[in-house]
């Protein structure tokens, strides 16, 4: 009785072991080839290089841990979506904690290649910002990017108006 | 400039935005980094505070830079969990904390211009009469600060409900 009780729990724990190893590599072999674009992504929306590390290092970990969850349609979608919204979140206690720091300010890259888009990007407000990049340079539709960054698509719609626009207005008079 | 252009330009850009700088490792501890600036992401407030001490009779001054977590007021499991001042008007935010015995506030106004960068603090005993509310922390001698973000381009938003991460 303990010789099967014990087998059976062994049996178990190996079948755990085995399933989380699986799901961990599934996950690595979903991921790891969005991880470098992620994080330069962050590096523009959030304007530093190390806090997208550290926003993307926690995208991954979020990540890992709901993947359960994915639907397994779109994995570039469900995790810019993670990485976004901890980025919005980020941006928010970084306001306050700067404040409070009075006057202290991070390094923040800065593309010295075209600096008339950097300084017109990093006018508009960071999920203007976010949503520019999702619809310019992924693709993805106004409903698509309302539902990543939980906004109604009316919204997105005016936010990519107002961001072209700015963009229009800033680099045809520099 | 057209559409063509935009992404053309933008895409050269994330292309040139730094990546990253080790293999990722998901199941990781995030870096030793994170011990300073990533914890503000966890909600920790951080205050530099400098102290200046000198040992009697001797004429040289040691600089000390100690390095103090504090928590955000609202934080869970903080005085202030849930009150969300950040959805009220610097006065609502004051009357509310009046209410509730705290009248011992230093509220520190942030002017400046987002957009150009310039960021100017100015403390003072009573809400203004306008701004964002941003909720502080309690310093160590228990009194309550506040943030107040009163600067051009400043628009508050999200300020208010946050996001949720799936």
């Amino acid at each position: 009785m303990t010789a099967r009780v014990t087998g059976r729990v062994t049996s178990r724990s190996s079948d755990a072991s085995s399933d989380a190893a699986a799901k961990a590599a599934a996950f690595a072999a979903a991921t790891t080839p969005l991880h470098e674009g992620l994080v330069r992504r962050l590096v523009l929306v959030l304007g530093n290089a190390a806090d997208a590390e550290d926003i993307a290092q926690d995208t991954l970990l979020r990540g890992l841990l709901a993947w359960h969850q994915f639907d397994g349609e779109n994995v570039h979608g469900w995790l810019y979506t993670i990485a976004l919204r901890l980025a919005f979140n980020h941006l928010r206690r970084r306001r306050r904690w700067l404040a409070i720091l009075r006057g202290a300010k991070r390094t923040e890259w800065v593309d010295h290649v075209d600096p008339d888009l950097w300084s017109s990007i990093q006018r508009l407000d960071a999920r203007v910002r976010a949503a520019l990049l999702l619809n310019v340079l992924d693709g993805y539709t106004q409903r698509e990017i309302g539902t990543m960054l939980g906004v109604p698509e009316g919204t997105v719609s005016s936010w990519l108006t107002r961001a072209r626009s700015q963009l229009r207005s800033d680099l045809t008079t520099q | 400039m057209t559409d063509n252009d935009v992404k053309t330009r933008l895409g050269a850009m994330e292309a040139r935005a730094p990546g990253p700088r080790e293999v990722p490792n998901e199941t990781a501890a995030p870096k030793a980094r994170r011990k300073l600036f990533g914890s503000v992401a966890l909600a920790p407030m951080l205050v530099l505070a400098v102290a200046a001490t000198a040992a009697a009779g001797v004429a040289g001054v040691a600089g000390i830079f100690a390095v103090t977590s504090h928590e955000g007021a609202e934080n869970s499991g903080q005085p202030l969990a849930g009150a969300q001042l950040e959805c009220m008007t610097p006065p609502q935010a004051e009357s509310y904390l009046a209410a509730r015995g705290y009248t011992n506030v230093v509220w520190q106004v942030e002017t400046g211009s987002l957009a150009e960068g310039v960021d100017k603090s100015t403390d003072q005993s009573s809400a203004p009469d306008h701004g964002f509310v941003v909720p502080g922390f309690f310093f160590n001698d228990g009194k309550l600060f506040m943030l107040v973000d009163q600067r051009d381009g400043t628009t508050g938003v999200g300020n208010c409900t946050g996001f949720s991460v799936p």
